[in-house]
């Protein structure tokens, strides 16, 4: 077989982190990469070696899979031929109609044979056809229609998991439908009158049930089989222990009274009971399953920060574009402003700023110099440097940050722990019970014994008991990264509900994280009205990613339009003043500082920016600059903060504003989100004091918070929720996330948060109060085997039902594009209503 | 009523041709995108 080139790893990552290093997602809230790293990175995809990174020929026989052993060294073979098959991630979609307007584009394409796009995964499937187009062609026809395109490198792990996922929907299918056939054939035996049904009739549908048992036992039952054998070799009592003795105690059971019914257990049969517990028992398992799926894939698409590509220098000098997985320790690689570094590296050349909000939680660029350290997944923010990368992959702090949300989707939340261990001495004591009826009833009716005791074994199988806290807290954990709320500690899902108090902190929670437009004063000498002077700077500003050219972007919002008629050419940023740009008659545009843009500095405290013109004289000189308007800064009080709190108030919660800012500042602050208890002028330990002051009063405390300042108070609170755009995964001490940047998700999470506590409580008390009743019921043999599988799958269905209210959840109040903050070209989709609040003020 | 000899193992063997039948559906993706395809038909063209 011609060796094929295999993905070794993925874009620096080892193979064995695919579950975790997911297939891109948004880079949560960061500046988006520049248009001319993006269109070079899709070309970089048309080199075959990279192919099979996210697809497979199809002509190749199934082989070609990734394999552990087809690392590094494989030869990278010419393409194959025939018509490949690739996966990509979408970004920007938010409907079914979406997919139907990207499937179009993309069949558009010549070359390309076939697309499938899933709405519910975001992904889609392109078999494309390489002497016709290559993976840049069809993946700019998906920009052309205004959404972006992403290799899905996670593409095999995800056919993995959707194999497990088909395969558990089979067995569920095959268990149901052999169910209903089985109750046709028992449906005579419940109705004859004795005589009515002949004996050789009776044996032929016995008979049936038998054959039709057979697929339920072999195949369907295969997982708690499975289980069963491996908690027995391991020498300990497991959940499906019990299970697996009674579904096989039945068959045997069933079996020998369909064979032998003059033998020892009698001439009855149990396979409806059989067939319909193994029914609701894989109902149940299958709800589980696609719920927990679902939390995954939420918490995929956030831990993608690494570029796809970067530019590595050769032995001559020469700088190539390779892909970062191809990137080794002693690289040395050039990052243009704007790309994410590829891994933990030490500047050689060159000096920049950076943005480690991902990091360290700090929102304002951090000068990096020349020697300096650089963080993988942090952005360059200001000039190109070359970086000698020191580390790649798990070996990143992005690396650790990642395995740490990882950890922390698996862990088990305090009362499923007591569940747990409650469970196995438990287990225990069933299968003893289950034992001495059984010994009890067999001097007097073996077969009647024998299904006392599986009746015993099923009705008191612990599963709804052990389902009943993680069921519920993964759908809530699941369904706040719906909207836009990671969990970082299921634990912290049970604390937050009993939060009666909650503390804020100003800069960047109350207040925007970057720096809002505050009034425009047009100077009346240049003629211009306030809307046009903002898009002609937002023109300019276009071009920069400083926050006060950040806030003139956003600000100028629907005006954005009219600024991208404007024609600017040379525009050039002097770092630390401003930026400049001549307009297509020559005038030289400036905005900035007042002495960058050479104008007199207007005494006050407020910070702004001048937009000022130099016209081209007749003798082609530059006039003196003449000013066009002055844009004052704010600090904006996110507009929902008021709502929020008076929602919070509502709910019984008191509201605190702590920060290290200006005493006046804060209370101004204070007084128009409505919050009466302020406090400012704090130092992080002054933070601390209160916080653990009103903790001595016996209040549960909630901090939210987003800087670095924060941490010792967040990691001190009950419960910490990390919002904005700074989120600091690296520090470990929140227990929330909220890159969504909308104060509504943390009353949202606070309210949901309280419904599941809700909902276990319930689970819990209706588990073990179903078992109480049940269990002497069974022992005194008063309970049929088939009532006993209804009733165990049922307390278990109704415990994993009763979780999934939390589903439909509707977060009301939350808004619905928390989840899609960025799209690919720089332009987020920006709602009006972020206009700063000061303004109208 | 001795149709029913025959009915009966008939129904059985029908019941593992419909098993076949979901098993092909789920195999080529039937079930996984069910909100979708509902909104094909309110596409034009």
């Amino acid at each position: 077989m011609r060796r094929q080139h295999i993905a070794p790893s993925l874009w620096g990552m080892p193979q064995h982190s695919f579950d975790g290093f997911a297939g891109p997602g948004e880079p949560g809230g960061a500046p988006a990469p520049p248009e001319a790293a993006l269109a070079s990175g899709a070309a970089l995809l048309d080199d075959p070696a990279e192919w099979p990174a996210f697809g497979r020929p199809l002509t190749e026989p199934a082989t070609a899979a990734p394999s552990p052993d087809g690392a590094e060294g494989a030869v990278p073979g010419p393409p194959a031929p025939g018509p490949w098959e690739s996966h990509v991630v979408l970004l920007g979609m938010h409907c079914a109609a979406c997919a139907l307007t990207i499937e179009e584009a993309l069949r558009a394409v010549p070359g390309v044979a076939a697309a499938d796009v899933s709405a519910a995964t975001q992904r889609a499937r392109v078999v494309w056809n390489p002497a016709q187009v290559r993976p840049s062609g069809w993946i700019g026809a998906v920009q052309a229609a205004g959404y972006r395109a992403l290799p899905a490198l996670d593409a095999f792990a995800r056919e993995h998991r959707q194999r497990e996922q088909r395969r558990a929907l089979w067995r569920w299918l095959v268990a149901g439908f052999c169910m209903m056939q089985v109750m046709m054939y028992a449906w005579p035996a419940y109705q004859a009158m004795p005589g009515d049904l002949s004996l050789e009739m009776e044996r032929l549908l016995r008979w049936a049930s038998w054959v039709i048992s057979l697929p339920v036992m072999l195949f369907a039952c295969g997982p708690f089989f499975a289980s069963a054998a491996r908690d027995l070799r391991q020498r300990r009592i497991g959940m499906d222990l019990p299970v697996a003795l009674g579904i096989a105690i039945t068959f045997a059971v069933s079996t020998a009274g369909t064979f032998d019914p003059a033998g020892l257990f009698g001439r009855e049969v149990y396979f409806d009971s059989l067939t319909m517990f193994v029914f609701f028992l894989l109902t149940g398992r299958w709800l589980e399953l696609r719920l927990r799926g679902r939390t995954a894939g939420a918490l995929e698409a956030v831990m993608n920060r690494l570029p796809d590509s970067v530019e590595r220098r050769g032995p001559n000098g020469v700088f190539t574009r390779i892909a970062t997985r191809r990137l080794a320790v002693g690289d040395t690689v050039r990052v243009l402003p704007g790309e994410a570094f590829p891994g933990d590296g030490r500047i050689t050349c060159g000096s920049t700023q950076a943005d480690e909000a991902l990091l360290t939680g700090e929102s304002t660029p951090v000068a990096r110099p020349l020697g300096s350290t650089v963080a993988a997944g942090s952005y360059n923010l200001r000039a190109a440097v070359e970086v000698r990368i020191d580390g790649l992959g798990r070996d990143t702090r992005f690396g650790q940050i990642v395995a740490l949300m990882e950890s922390a989707s698996l862990q088990k939340p305090r009362l499923a722990q007591l569940a747990d261990r409650i469970a196995r001495p438990f287990l225990g004591a069933v299968l003893l019970a289950a034992g001495l009826a059984a010994a009890w009833w067999w001097p007097s009716d073996p077969s009647h014994a024998l299904m006392v005791a599986v009746a015993v074994l099923i009705v008191t199988c612990p599963c709804a008991l052990s389902l009943a806290t993680p069921v519920a807290l993964l759908t809530a954990s699941g369904t706040l990264a719906r909207h836009g709320v990671l969990v970082r500690r299921l634990q912290a899902l049970e604390a937050v509900a009993g939060v009666d108090t909650i503390a804020f902190d100003k800069t960047g929670t109350l207040t925007q994280g970057g720096l809002g437009l505050g009034r425009i004063e047009p100077a009346p000498e240049g003629g211009l009205t306030a809307d046009q002077a903002l898009s002609l700077a937002a023109a300019l500003a276009r071009h920069s990613l400083h926050p006060a050219s950040r806030a003139i972007v956003l600000a100028a919002g629907p005006l954005a339009a009219a600024a991208s008629g404007v024609r600017l050419a040379d525009v050039q940023e002097r770092p630390g003043s401003g930026l400049q740009a001549r307009e297509a008659d020559g005038a030289l545009l400036k905005l900035g500082s007042a002495r960058h843009a050479g104008v007199a500095a207007e005494p006050g405290a407020v910070p702004a920016v001048v937009l000022s013109r130099q016209r081209v004289r007749a003798d082609g000189t530059l006039a003196a600059p003449e000013s066009l308007a002055r844009f004052a800064l704010t600090e904006a009080l996110r507009p929902e903060a008021a709502g929020v709190v008076a929602d919070l108030r509502r709910a019984g919660v008191r509201v605190l504003l702590l920060s290290g800012d200006r005493d006046a500042a804060v209370q101004r602050v204070a007084q128009a989100a409505g919050i009466c208890e302020a406090w400012g002028d704090c130092t992080p330990d002054d933070k601390l004091q209160r916080l653990q002051a009103l903790q001595a009063q016996g209040r549960t405390v909630a901090m939210v918070g987003d800087g670095l300042n924060d941490g010792p108070v967040l990691a001190g609170a009950h419960v910490s929720f990390a919002f904005g755009r700074a989120v600091p995964l690296a520090r470990a001490r929140s227990d929330f996330v909220v890159p969504g940047e909308h104060l509504g998700q943390v009353a949202q999470t606070l309210l949901l948060a309280r419904r599941a506590t809700a909902v276990v409580r319930q689970n819990l008390a209706w588990a073990a109060g179903y078992n109480a009743l049940c269990v002497p019921l069974a022992v005194a043999g008063c309970m049929p085997a088939w009532l006993a599988g209804l009733g165990m799958a049922a307390s278990s269905l109704l415990v994993v039902l009763n979780a999934s209210r939390l589903v439909r959840w509707s977060g009301e109040g939350l808004p619905c594009a928390v989840s899609a903050p960025v799209v690919a070209d720089g332009s987020p989709p920006q709602p009006t209503g972020l206009r700063p609040a000061g303004e109208g003020a | 009523m001795d149709i029913l000899y025959l009915l009966i193992p008939l129904s059985v063997v029908l019941v593992l041709a419909v098993l076949a039948g979901l098993w092909w559906a789920v195999d080529r993706g039937q079930f996984e995108n069910v909100d979708q395809e509902a909104e094909r038909i309110l596409k034009d063209g």
